[in-house]
């Protein structure tokens, strides 16, 4: 045990990371459970990284907006291809996003051939760690999920219909998943959303956002204390708080 | 401490709660040493015995190059006095976050408690021109020089001097146990070199051009690299190249450190009967290498009984 560890100043930017990480997730992972497509995430997620790799090759400079743009480009057009995928092939879209997954990724290996350095920056992309992150980066992603909610919430996103919904997911996961990583930006998108199939409206909003919170402080307070990594104990801890949500809740099937 | 500027949140009250009950008082008797490779931990200790709390970042069977972040990494270096890091550039991908993150200003890049080890030796394969193609290229010369013994001896000298600055206090005694250090040190070094005279003028394969200030100091000979552009995947004709290039050369061994995998240079051995070597690296990389004195002993019989197959 390590109480010294226990420190707001050192969780503290790693936890509210993980709430507006939540505030934008948590809805649409319930959109992604219901249409049954979990692992767009990864998918979006490489396809951004690979956007970063071609813009390298290019030329273009590296660090800063010009790899922004590269990410959030890469994810719209990936959002723009599965949205068609989806009118042309519904039945198969999972198998569609599982194949684009494994392409971007080795598209991105094949371009890094020739271009090493951009591997640096995929591995940026796509293994952010939540304890590295600073006020500048927290600042950037609550006005991005600022923006997503309220276009959620005032309807713009379902009037785009199905490009609307992949376009809003792609630019959350591009942004978020450079903060904490791939493996917490899957864990916050469908764990609390399977947790709470049970409930419906507002109240599954609001269970599925404690679910959350709770997660990620209690595996921050543990990844402190036992001296872990910080990612990977709170993927354990909301995997246990959605247990534990779950079995509180009455079922429905 | 800092205090606990938020209330919102039961877990950041949780958090604060916590904190205010369980906080040990913090130590005020050592001088705190935050080492990113377990070299430089014990070195430090070497240098600083019970003077000194040494923690490190890495263990032997991790890449430097890239770590997990922990809470404790963070909070280490917060209470740190002196990092004790490699530098040229092998901590970049972690180093230059954690100094922001801890918020500990006498450990900054440039002030006395930030010591980088690669500033006080004679760096090999500098590029002249920075290019791209070549892979992920250190641009200040490659890092790994702790694989020579005589730069350990220069960075001792270096680092035994920056403890008795930052405590000054204890300066006799730092200086006391960097002379006897130095004296054992150069002993060593002596029963090495005669140890492995036998090496001189070999010819053998890297898995990872990690090993060049080892092949300066023993004159060694490095004919092919398994991984010619670091951090990318060899291409079927790259190793082509390689088994071709070892028909006309005569490599006794391939070396691949502790941390990586070894499975490059099983494959070689496979196909060219070419032995592979694990050399530990650093203290710690294999259970002979306990300390400093015996990571070189361990490095040297490795490659002497690699050698002295037929």
């Amino acid at each position: 045990m390590n109480w010294s560890a226990l420190d707001w100043g050192i969780l503290g930017p790693a936890f509210i990371a993980g709430l507006l990480v939540l505030a934008t997730h948590v809805p649409l992972g319930q959109q992604v459970l219901d249409r049954g497509i979990v692992f767009i995430d990864l998918a979006i997620a490489q396809i951004a990284g690979l956007g970063v790799i071609a813009a390298m090759s290019f030329g273009l400079p590296e660090g800063g907006v010009a790899v922004q743009l590269a990410a959030v480009v890469a994810a719209l057009l990936g959002a723009w291809l599965l949205t068609w995928t989806e009118r042309r092939a519904p039945q198969q879209q999972e198998a569609l996003i599982g194949v684009m997954f494994i392409l971007a990724a080795c598209g991105g290996i094949l371009l890094l051939a020739g271009n090493p350095h951009g591997g640096e920056h995929l591995k940026e992309l796509l293994v952010g760690q939540i304890l590295w992150v600073n006020a500048t980066q927290l600042i950037w992603l609550a006005g991005i999920s600022a923006l997503i909610l309220l276009a959620l919430w005032r309807g713009w996103v379902q009037r785009l219909g199905r490009f609307g919904f992949y376009a809003v997911f792609a630019v959350a996961v591009t942004a978020s998943v450079q903060l904490v990583g791939v493996y917490l930006v899957f864990a916050s998108l469908i764990i609390p959303a399977l947790a709470t199939r049970a409930a419906v409206g507002p109240r599954r909003h609001l269970i599925a956002y404690g679910i959350g919170a709770l997660g990620y402080a209690l595996g921050l307070a543990a990844s402190a204390l036992f001296d872990l990594p910080s990612g990977a104990v709170i993927v354990w801890a909301l995997a246990a708080c959605a247990l534990a949500g779950a079995a509180l809740l009455p079922t429905r099937v | 401490m800092t205090q606990n500027k938020s209330t919102a949140g039961l877990g950041s009250a949780a958090l604060a709660l916590m904190l205010a009950l369980l906080l040990p008082l913090p130590s005020q008797a050592a001088l705190k040493v935050f080492a990113c490779e377990p070299e430089w931990g014990a070195l430090a200790q070497e240098l600083g015995g019970s003077l000194v709390e040494v923690t490190v970042a890495t263990n032997a069977l991790q890449d430097p190059h890239q770590i997990q972040a922990k809470p404790s990494l963070i909070a280490r270096t917060r209470n740190a006095d002196l990092v004790a890091c490699t530098g040229a550039e092998l901590e970049i991908g972690w180093l230059p976050i954690l100094l922001q993150q801890s918020g500990n200003a006498r450990v900054q890049s440039g002030q006395p408690g930030n010591f980088a080890a690669a500033d006080y030796v004679r760096k090999l394969e500098v590029p002249q021109l920075l290019d791209r193609s070549q892979g992920d290229v250190h641009a200040a010369g490659n890092p790994h020089v702790q694989t020579d013994p005589r730069n350990i001896a220069l960075v001792a000298t270096a680092l035994g001097a920056r403890l008795a600055q930052l405590d000054a206090a204890h300066a006799g005694d730092y200086n006391a146990r960097l002379a006897d250090f130095s004296k054992r040190w150069q002993q060593a070094m002596q029963r090495w070199s005669s140890q492995a005279a036998p090496l001189k003028g070999i010819e053998v394969v890297s898995q990872h051009k990690a090993f060049v200030y080892l092949y300066d100091w023993l004159g060694m000979k490095e004919v092919a690299v398994l991984e010619a552009k670091p951090g990318v995947e060899p291409s079927a004709s790259h190793l082509q190249t390689v088994l071709a290039s070892l028909k006309n050369a005569k490599a006794r061994m391939t070396l691949y450190a502790a941390y990586q995998d070894a499975r490059p240079s099983e494959w070689l051995n496979k196909n060219a009967g070419i032995p592979a070597v694990k050399i530990p690296f650093t203290v710690g990389g294999t259970d002979g290498a306990k300390d400093l004195f015996a990571l070189f002993d361990d490095t040297v019989a490795r490659l002497l009984a690699a050698a002295a197959r037929p």
